[in-house]
């Protein structure tokens, strides 16, 4: 394990890592105004006990309202329980307070907050809204651009509820979190642009982390990205993640992440 | 034209108001956004400059962020068009240059604060107030020009210029 932090740091200050569309950690900045961008998010993850994958599919649909707002909507789909189900949805606002910016750098800091129901059994010790637990998130990100590399920082409050209508955390279960994540990201290619249509590759390396704040149990997890934006307009991340450290229980760390997004510019006219 | 009074400026705004806002008439814009670094960014800029009326043509140098715009003849935009589609695309604007008759600059809503126009047709006009240019020079500016009141209100619906292609 310490064998891969270390290469982990070095992938990170010797290549040094576009940027800030990181694939889990929304940055401080938001999606232009008026334009509505449309992604898939799959993933597959190793259950922890006994064989076979867990198979997430969130497709997620997110507008910008202003220059400084904008709101998303998630709907949560799996296959944990041997089929493909929808098992419940979500939506998220950030609104961006803060933007300093100069030529090639800026730094934004923005404040978010994330609500989500789910009807499936609650499995684990770990808090996440995002396709296993009923709950809100709230928090603060902050993003700095220096030329090509964007490094991103959120510190964020998470509380999970019954999973309605069938479902009761466990009373052993602590039902509050809170989460901190660290990425960094950066345009590999091209090294100089001729036009819109260059594909640009971006490689990013995302740390998340949550402790349960009744009993300091937490889990620390890498998730290095590979992403492509063709055309200036779509995008495709491949990413892994792997669990660094853990004391919760947790019934699947380790896995892999695919992700298609596509902007639709303008979508109301005249405004 | 050394610095226009207030008086001077209140009567041109006031007439210009009920006069045809055709008269100030650009003919090109080249924008240097800033906070950007790649091309989506960038993209994101251009389909909001696209989605301007009158707009004939949009040229990116991605390596600079400079986006120059060709408009139609006898167009109404107004330099704050520019300033509230780069930042609804997210970013900034770090320097506006116009290119326009040179009867416009004489009109309000311009208002000249250094140089003067000779003979040309055209002349090329660098808006100066807050929003316009990056934090630095406005700092810079700001204390060059303490004198022009207009220019310390921060009014958004005046442009402060200053002419280059003398």
């Amino acid at each position: 394990m310490k064998k891969f932090i270390l290469i982990v740091t070095v992938f990170i200050f010797k290549q040094s890592a576009c940027q800030e569309l990181f694939l889990l950690t929304d940055p401080a900045s938001n999606v232009p105004a008026n334009s509505l961008a449309v992604n898939v998010l799959q993933s597959l993850f190793k259950k922890e006990i006994g064989p076979g994958y867990n198979y997430h599919i969130m497709p997620e649909v997110t507008y910008g309202v202003n220059k400084n707002l904008m709101v998303r909507g998630t709907a949560f789909l799996s296959n944990r329980n041997n089929q493909l189900l929808a098992e419940g949805g979500g939506f998220f606002a950030k609104y961006r307070f803060y933007s300093v910016d100069e030529l090639n750098s800026h730094f934004r800091i923005a404040g978010f907050g994330r609500f989500s129901f789910n009807t499936s059994n609650i499995h684990q010790e770990q808090i996440e809204i995002m396709g296993h637990n009923t709950g809100f998130e709230t928090g603060i990100v902050a993003t700095k651009l220096i030329k090509k590399l964007a490094i991103s920082s959120t510190v964020s409050y998470e509380k999970a509820y019954n999973n309605n209508p069938n479902f009761t955390l466990p009373n052993n279960f602590a039902n509050n979190a809170t989460n901190y994540t660290l990425s960094f990201g950066k345009l590999m290619y091209p090294k100089k642009y001729i036009s819109l249509k260059q594909t640009n590759i971006n490689l990013m390396m995302e740390f998340v982390g949550q402790t349960i704040n009744e009993n300091g149990k937490s889990y620390l997890d890498v998730i290095p990205v590979i992403q492509f934006i063709f055309n200036s307009q779509a995008r495709l991340d491949l990413g892994y993640r792997r669990q660094l450290l853990s004391s919760m229980m947790r019934t699947a760390s380790n896995g892999v992440y695919f992700n298609l997004y596509y902007t639709f510019f303008n979508i109301r006219k005249n405004s | 034209m050394k610095i226009l009074n207030k008086k001077y400026i209140v009567v041109l705004l006031l007439l210009t108001m009920f006069t045809a806002k055709s008269n100030a008439q650009i003919l090109k814009a080249e924008i240097r956004a800033l906070g950007l670094t790649c091309s989506m960014c960038s993209n994101a800029i251009n389909k909001q400059l696209e989605s301007l009326p009158d707009v004939k043509s949009i040229d990116i140098d991605l390596n600079t962020n400079t986006f120059i715009v060709t408009l139609s003849d006898s167009n109404s935009l107004l330099p704050s068009v520019f300033k509230d589609k780069v930042e609804n695309a997210g970013f900034f604007i770090g320097s506006l240059i116009l290119t326009v008759s040179s009867e416009t600059v004489f009109k309000s809503p311009y208002i000249i604060i250094k140089d003067s126009v000779g003979q040309q047709k055209q002349v090329e006009i660098e808006v100066l107030d807050k929003g316009y240019v990056t934090a630095k020079r406005f700092k810079k500016v700001s204390k060059l020009y303490k004198n022009v009141e207009t220019f310390n209100e921060n009014n958004e619906n005046d442009f402060h210029v200053l002419i280059i292609n003398e």
